[in-house]
């Protein structure tokens, strides 16, 4: 499985994405929702994007909002890894069209539970 | 005071939280950022003479920022943590900047949760430390990391309306 890790924290991208690497993905990274973009632009689909929320040039909120208005992107699917803990956030960034919603700081095994709900999680990890 | 005046004032943070909700959500940050088994123990130290220091700023009914602040030394192992580096790891001051900037970011994130809506949150700053407000709008952790003296500061903004600025004079 292929995840593309949005923030514009470096010490974030290493930290999201060596929880999915443990997990068995493949992980490429981008530092705001505008490189993430020309990421997908390239051809990288990914099965999963976790995105930040808050950072420069094009938000996490904006990201997803692009994302679900380009049909060549249906299958991929949005998770918020944000701080915006506010039930008012959650609400905003799932009817943008962000899956799932993880509240930083979280653990290894929190997201392994989210990736399990999303039908994301390897087999090999949830056995 | 009138209610124009009143709808100005800056409620104090320490009329929504204490120290111990700082350190607990530090707690967490630690465990789940830094590393499992690192504490963030609340027993002050003394003081480097300098110091690094990474804010975020709130806006919303409450006005001020979440600041941490410890020695450039500290901010470097702090920094090896989070880019899980292992040594003899090259850390660069951008590297430092970005890691304690999101642990601001973090902490700052919970607070925010905490304070009256809508508040929205900015993006991480580092430099020197930014003044602090009155000591009633200021709730502040002296903790220590590895030995190593670290402060986790909840500061109004300085220049913040609060309540005996908007009270007539005698």
């Amino acid at each position: 499985m292929r995840a593309l890790v949005i923030d514009d924290s470096r010490a974030m991208r290493r930290i999201v994405g060596s929880i999915l690497e443990d997990f068995g993905y493949e992980t490429r990274q981008a530092g705001d929702g505008r490189q993430a973009l020309d990421v997908l632009e390239e051809g990288y689909l990914p099965d999963l994007a976790c995105v930040d929320w808050n950072m420069p040039v094009m938000d996490g909120l904006q990201f997803v909002s692009a994302v679900r208005s380009n049909p060549a992107y249906r299958s991929v699917t949005l998770m918020m890894v944000t701080t915006e803990s506010e039930t008012s956030q959650i609400v905003r960034a799932l009817a943008a069209g962000a899956h799932e919603y993880m509240i930083k700081p979280f653990t290894a095994d929190a997201m392994r539970d989210k990736l399990a709900l999303l039908g994301l999680l390897p087999q090999e990890v949830s056995l | 005071m009138s209610e124009h005046a009143s709808s100005l004032v800056q409620q104090p943070i320490t009329d929504v939280l204490d120290a111990t909700t700082v350190q607990r959500i530090a707690d967490d940050v630690w465990t789940a950022l830094v590393g499992d088994g690192e504490v963030l123990v609340p027993l002050p130290v003394p003081a480097p003479e300098q110091t690094v220091s990474a804010w975020v700023q709130i806006t919303g009914p409450w006005c001020g920022a979440v600041v941490v602040t410890c020695d450039q030394p500290t901010g470097v192992a702090l920094t090896e943590c989070l880019l899980r580096a292992r040594p003899p790891a090259v850390i660069e001051p951008e590297d430092v900047d970005d890691a304690l900037g999101e642990l601001a970011n973090v902490l700052g994130g919970n607070v925010k949760s905490l304070l009256p809506e809508p508040s929205s949150l900015g993006l991480p700053q580092t430099g020197p430390t930014p003044p602090a407000s009155r000591p009633e709008d200021l709730c502040r952790v002296d903790a220590q990391w590895r030995g190593q003296s670290l402060t986790i500061t909840v500061q109004g903004a300085t220049g913040a309306p609060h309540a005996e600025r908007n009270e007539v004079p005698q």
